[in-house]
């Protein structure tokens, strides 16, 4: 009953001079609002980047060559090779079932391609037919481009959606034959000087499903071409691939996944030391633990800020309540000398604290939710993505609750000190 | 000190003081001694004023008698507890039990009514069980069952010193401990108030109290006079007035 006693006679405390407790709840209902909207911006910094690496395709292991320069020859060391298709298609082997797909890319520049009166320019990148499976892209028409085609280096193109209505507005692209132009010069086969002007037939087969802009790159704006037509036919760069991406089964194969793919492809290579290894194994989740820790890091950093006008509203908490320890120390005197003990007194002004500021940490949860809700509204603040979780709730009511305590323990103390008789004779 | 006229007691006294120091130091070097060796038994059912002029050590007598000092030499027995070097909480839960007090300015909390004011004590110990009910039943006892839920802003004087002795009767304390119950009182108020402590002292309830009006006093039935520290005069009182009396023949009737 003690505690319920002592919960009603706060709750009074605080009704009675309702001016002042909202005044110094102020302190403590902006400190959290403001902790909680600055994490806020800090979650959603840490999912969007991770949604944005994740967009790429999900649990992907990516193998690029460690010496490759831009044309392709080879670097410094005598000993390095090329990644090639066939690579990938030996790891495809090896592996199986091991993964959920594989697939091998190489840029193969940028191109002018007319249809019937419209032209674009547009990056042109060569892949391999699990494409769509590895990046977890689906289709909006048509169908992708199969082994076969590769195999028979058709030239055919799959459009990104951006670069499809730039071509055909709202007809269907499917079926359409598009013209490539070359715009750069550098010659096939590795010859440089004299520009060349080149124009390649290519049959539309599908169109890739919108998804938006990656690291400032628009990625519906872009053609997709079989590999060995980017190859043999667009670059002349026959026995090279930038990258091979496979994609693990799960997150939890993904270490044991990455270790199968850099010890094959370190057999195949012949080359019995992993550190001279000519080429690049790296996993997803690494990237991603790293960009978290940065996110994390900047989080943190946001919550402190926060944190700091959240210390002086606890400061405003323990001046108050100073304050209101003295002007009842008449009212201490008399619940001493009718039986009161200290820790009674105590934990009295304690609860008054805690009660100010856990009450003062909810309405100022709902006031930082409230700002990630207008904020969101502003149209300048588009590429802003707020995130309250659970966790963050959590901790705000934690850290209110706390912020009495300590803030209200002194005061708390100081008036459970009072001798009864000098609180009597209190004016 | 007299005891003549006094016959031999036949129980333990309710308090029971031997040899009671108490030193104030003021500042840094003024020392006060406020009492030097009072002696005093006080006996169950008693209504015993004490008097003394400023200065005389009466209120710091008081204080120790309500356990809210502590003496620094001597023994102090109440209602059988030695009350020597107790910690603050000891002292607390000995005022809780054995004593209520009545004090000049009423003391009571603005922010509570009258019920809430008067069940303080079982709030801080004793049964809480149906503390309302004792409260309420205090608050009858004193006369004021229908103004139960007044705030003391809302009662007069009168009122509010009645619903502070409802309050020291509320654990059925060993003693009640009055401190100028009627300074701050009108003299019919002061009347009424003394017709209070006379009637609970009439049913057992031993009631000690300090004033320096002879006029007060002369209600009590024993009158301890303190001078310099010590007891000077410890003497019955012959013909207690009686408050009842006094009221129904119109004191203060034609006062403000």
């Amino acid at each position: 009953m003690k505690v319920y006693d002592s919960f009603r006679s706060a709750l009074q405390s605080l009704v009675t001079n309702k001016l002042r407790s909202a005044l110094t709840m102020l302190g403590v209902i902006i400190g959290v609002a403001s902790v909680i909207a600055m994490v806020a911006v800090g979650n959603g910094a840490s999912a969007q980047v991770q949604a944005t690496i994740l967009s790429l395709g999900s649990n992907l292991i990516t193998v690029t060559p460690s010496n490759l320069t831009d044309q392709g020859l080879r670097g410094a060391g005598a000993q390095s090779q090329n990644l090639t298709e066939a690579d990938m298609r030996a790891l495809q082997d090896q592996l199986g079932d091991s993964i959920r797909a594989i697939e091998a890319e190489q840029g193969a520049g940028r191109w002018q391609v007319t249809v019937a009166g419209t032209n674009t320019n547009v990056n042109v990148q060569a892949v391999t037919e699990a494409y769509p499976t590895v990046r977890d892209w689906n289709m909006q028409t048509g169908e992708f481009f199969t082994k076969d085609d590769v195999s028979a280096t058709q030239q055919v193109a799959v459009l990104g959606a951006t670069t499809a209505a730039n071509l055909f507005g709202d007809a269907d692209a499917v079926g359409q034959t598009i013209q490539f132009r070359q715009v750069f010069g550098g010659g096939a086969g590795g010859q440089g000087g004299a520009q060349r002007a080149r124009i390649l037939n290519f049959k539309v087969v599908g169109v890739l499903e919108p998804k938006g802009t990656t690291f400032g790159f628009s990625r519906d704006d872009q053609i997709l071409v079989p590999l060995t037509v980017g190859q043999k036919i667009l670059t002349g760069r026959r026995d090279i691939v930038n990258q091979i991406v496979v994609k693990a089964i799960d997150s939890d194969a993904m270490q044991q996944t990455t270790d199968d793919t850099f010890n094959l492809l370190l057999a195949r290579h012949k080359i019995t030391d992993p550190v001279s290894a000519d080429f690049t194994v790296t996993n997803q989740n690494d990237t991603l633990a790293a960009l978290n820790q940065i996110t994390g890091t900047f989080t943190l950093l946001l919550g402190a800020i926060g944190g700091i006008s959240l210390l002086v509203g606890g400061i405003g908490i323990m001046n108050i309540m100073l304050v209101t320890v003295n002007e009842r120390t008449r009212e201490i005197g008399i619940r001493k000398a009718v039986g009161a003990r200290r820790r009674d007194i105590m934990w009295q002004f304690l609860i008054e604290s805690v009660a100010l500021t856990g009450l003062g940490g909810i309405l100022g949860i709902i006031l930082g939710w409230s700002i990630t809700q207008a904020v969101e509204r502003i149209p300048q603040a588009q590429g802003l993505v707020l995130l309250i979780t659970v966790g963050t709730v959590a901790v705000a009511v934690g850290v209110s609750v706390a912020i009495g305590v300590i803030f209200g323990l002194y005061p708390a103390m100081r008036a459970a000190r009072l001798h009864p008789i000098q609180a009597l004779r209190y004016e | 000190m007299s005891l003549a006229g006094r016959l031999p007691p036949a129980t333990d006294p309710v308090v029971h003081l031997r040899g009671i120091t108490k030193t104030y130091r003021i500042g840094k070097e003024i020392e006060v001694h406020a009492l030097q060796g009072v002696d005093l038994d006080v006996y169950p059912g008693e209504f015993v004023a004490i008097m003394g002029p400023s200065g005389s050590g009466k209120s710091t007598l008081m204080n120790v008698l309500g356990c809210l000092d502590a003496p620094d030499g001597g023994s102090y027995q109440l209602a059988g507890e030695t009350v020597g070097k107790l910690s603050d909480d000891q002292l607390a839960a000995i005022r809780n039990k054995h004593i209520g007090f009545v004090f000049q300015t009423f003391n009571l909390l603005p922010r509570l009514n009258a019920i809430e004011n008067v069940e303080l004590p079982l709030v801080y110990g004793g049964d809480r069980h149906g503390r309302r009910e004792r409260a309420v039943g205090a608050l009858e006892l004193v006369g004021l069952g229908d103004r139960v839920h007044h705030r003391p802003s809302e009662l007069s004087g009168g009122q509010q010193q009645r619903v502070a002795i409802a309050r020291a009767l509320l654990n059925d304390p060993a003693m009640i401990l009055a401190d100028e119950p009627t300074g701050n009182l009108d003299s019919r108020s002061s009347a009424e108030i003394l017709a209070i402590f006379q009637r609970l002292n009439a049913e057992g309830k031993t009631v000690v109290m300090v004033t320096h009006e002879p006029d007060v006093a002369a209600h009590s039935r024993r009158i301890v006079r303190m001078r310099d520290g010590v007891v000077a005069h410890d003497e019955r009182v012959a013909n207690p007035r009686n408050a009842e009396d006094e009221i129904a023949a119109g004191i203060g009737a034609g006062e403000e």
